[in-house]
């Protein structure tokens, strides 16, 4: 079944539509607004008239280059391509300031790679032991581990607490439009069925970071300054020394576990999976004052850890036919379009698909590293677009991304409502990043609370010790992340005087 | 930033969000509960109450905050400066005329079309985000990168892509 997998790729029309979907993948990646799922929802018809082989294939080389292709517009111009790259502007964008945009593209680019391998061979060799502890993870379990998640804003606030809170949970309140949970009420719908399926989380990033970004530099139109961002930017290999690469290979190990760990559990995806391995690899760093200053360290948490996400969503979607996020819910629906039935019998109906699928995996990685390796210089001159030509063409992109996301124009003047919102946070010294984290898992923490709630009185928690054991983290991530932020503050507080 | 300021940065927000957050928690009365069978004990109605109480609380928590900044402000015998709202607003004239660009341009969109839309809001952004002593040079750029822009992009996604992007009172060759 291995060799006949194997045999399946190696066909040049296979390879052709992996190389195809790949660079398509990372273009809409790159585009704000336009995300992996939309590349898989607009190329499934393309794969109908397919082999199973040929068309899943290209399928996942779509995947695999929309959330690689994300860090460029991150790094470039701090909007991030795709929610999976949030966490690669932190870092990437003080770098690109510091005029090491190249360096910064290259370490995304490999340590992409590098997630994305490490997620592959997980997901070849532990998938089943994993499934299995996926399984585990019930009501209480993910109530424990939404509560965990959003214990990390403590950590990302920094040194102003109540403000970095306030923006988690205006997130969290933002994702309570629209169908509520369990019982399907719409709530502040206001009559508009428009908002019954809830706020999208690409038009709030895309007003959270492409409007910010549009208005920042409306700010500073009347200052003489250069309207290209960057004219010689030098570019040798991939940016960064052998010796530097395995500096970082336990940081890039690291968040690839929490990168796989988070991606076979259903509903959370790389938009957290980056904030989260950011934010562990901040907290257990001996120079964690440096993050969000322009450091390697932080992009390869954020690339590593979304990129293997990857595989760890594909672990779930092959062996039990459960997808983790959107694009791998459309990824359900292009295998079942070619007669490949997830669950856990796949490795016996259909072995050869699977080793095929982990085969595309593999040399669509390899075609990425590649592509984007190659492509750098290129991405690179979008730096020598003056911003005043180059941020309108963006805010057009990202009306089309929002049109897409669901075929209605309502979602652009949600967009145009949450950049207004954006842009008084900022005014006010409110984190916007925060509210992303609110926002996603303000509902899974909804969904599992009240499911938790119908079950304390048969099954008490106590039965869960994966929830004893995420609850005591959380309050341990609270007091040690609350401490360290009260000493950047005092910190501040002494450079002030 | 002006150190009188920082005050204002805490109770201002503070008190904005305070009346979204009571506002936010007057509308869950109106949603409707489920009390059939398989009804959560936990109702629809207690996590809007958590998220609405608990930005109320943050919200008391940067104006008690704010406060205690003005009197350590006053206490160091600062004196408040007055800015007119104009001057400020003025000051400000890209970002809002950024904002009615792009607000005018989604609202029109569905009307007049997405390409038409999108020439005139391109030519507009870039104005806005070029130096007024400097337009002489780039309204013939500008006007250019909005025509190409505004044709291709709806080629490329609406014809070849298939988004759903408006086609507005003049067909989709406009």
């Amino acid at each position: 079944m291995i060799l006949e997998g194997l045999m399946a790729i190696c066909q040049p029309w296979t390879v052709l539509w992996i190389a195809i979907g790949v660079a398509v993948g990372i273009i809409f990646g790159a585009i704000p607004g336009l995300t992996a799922t939309m590349a898989i929802v607009m190329f499934l018809p393309v794969t109908y008239s397919m082999s199973a082989s040929e068309g899943i294939a290209m399928l996942m080389a779509l995947y695999i280059g929309g959330i690689s292709g994300g860090l460029i517009s991150a790094i470039l111009l701090n909007i991030p391509g795709t929610p999976s790259s949030v966490a690669t502007c932190f870092d990437g964008k003080p770098m690109a300031n510091k005029g090491q945009a190249g360096r910064a593209l290259g370490t995304g680019v490999v340590f992409s790679f590098v997630g994305t391998i490490i997620g592959i061979a997980i997901l070849v060799i532990l998938a089943p032991v994993l499934c299995a502890f996926a399984l585990k993870f019930q009501a209480y379990e993910y109530c424990a581990l939404a509560l965990f998640s959003l214990s990390m804003v403590v950590a990302l606030t920094g040194s102003d607490m109540p403000k970095g809170l306030i923006s988690a949970v205006i997130g969290a309140l933002l994702a309570t439009v629209g169908l509520a949970p369990i019982d399907s009420r719409p709530r502040f719908t206001f009559g508009l069925y428009q908002l019954n399926n809830g706020f999208a989380l690409v038009v709030l990033l895309i007003g959270l970071f492409a409007i910010s970004e549009v208005m920042a530099f409306a700010e500073s139109v009347r200052r003489e300054q250069d309207y290209t961002i960057e004219k010689n930017v030098k570019m040798k290999g991939a940016g960064f020394s052998l010796a530097e690469f395995i500096a970082q290979i336990p940081n890039a190990i690291v968040s690839a576990l929490i990168g796989v760990g988070i991606g076979i559990l259903p509903g959370i995806g790389g938009g957290v999976s980056c904030m989260i391995s950011y934010t562990v690899s901040k907290n257990t760093s001996k120079h964690r004052e440096l993050y969000g200053t322009g450091i390697m360290d932080g992009v390869v948490a954020s690339e590593t850890a979304n990129n293997a996400t990857i595989g760890g969503a594909v672990i779930p979607l092959l062996s039990l036919g459960i997808p983790g996020d959107p694009a791998t819910a459309m990824l359900l629906g292009g295998l079942m379009i070619h007669n490949v039935a997830p669950g856990p019998l796949i490795y016996e109906k259909n072995g050869a698909v699977v080793y095929a699928i982990f085969f595309a995996m593999l040399l669509a990685a390899v075609f990425m590293l590649l592509f984007m390796l190659w492509g750098m210089r290129f991405f690179v001159s979008v730096l020598k677009v003056p911003k005043n030509y180059l941020l309108p063409i963006v805010m057009v992109l990202c009306g089309i991304g929002a049109i897409g996301n669901a075929n209605q124009l309502f979602d652009t003047y949600t967009m145009v409502g949450f950049g207004l919102m954006a842009y008084l946070m900022i005014k006010a010294k409110i984190p916007t990043v925060p509210m992303i984290l609110g926002f996603i898992l303000g509902p899974t923490f909804e969904q599992n609370l009240r499911r938790v709630s119908q079950l304390a009185s048969s099954d008490p928690f106590w039965n869960h010790p994966i929830f004893c054991v995420l609850i005591l983290a959380t309050v341990l991530v609270v007091i040690f992340s609350a401490r360290a932020n009260l000493k950047d503050a005092k910190r501040e507080e002494e450079l002030n005087k | 930033m002006k150190k009188d300021s920082q005050y204002k940065l805490d109770i201002i927000p503070g008190v904005i969000l305070a009346a979204f957050s009571i506002w936010y928690m007057a509308q869950v009365p109106g949603i409707r509960v489920f009390k059939s069978l398989g009804a959560t004990p936990l109702t629809n109605h207690f996590i809007p109450y958590l998220w609405g109480s608990a930005l109320l609380l943050l919200s008391a928590w940067l104006i008690v905050r704010g406060i205690l900044k003005y009197r350590r402000f006053k206490a160091r015998g600062g004196v408040s400066e007055g800015a007119s709202l104009w001057a400020a607003l003025a000051d400000k004239r890209e970002v809002i005329g950024s904002f009615i660009a792009l607000a005018l341009y989604v609202a029109f969109m569905d009307s007049v079309g997405f390409t038409i839309a999108t020439i005139v809001y391109v030519f507009a952004q870039i104005l806005i985000l070029t130096p007024t002593a400097r337009w002489g040079k780039n309204v013939l750029p500008a006007a250019a990168t909005a025509v190409v822009a505004g044709f291709l992009l709806f080629y490329l996604f609406r014809v070849v892509l298939n988004v759903l992007l408006p086609v507005g009172l003049y067909g989709p060759g406009l």
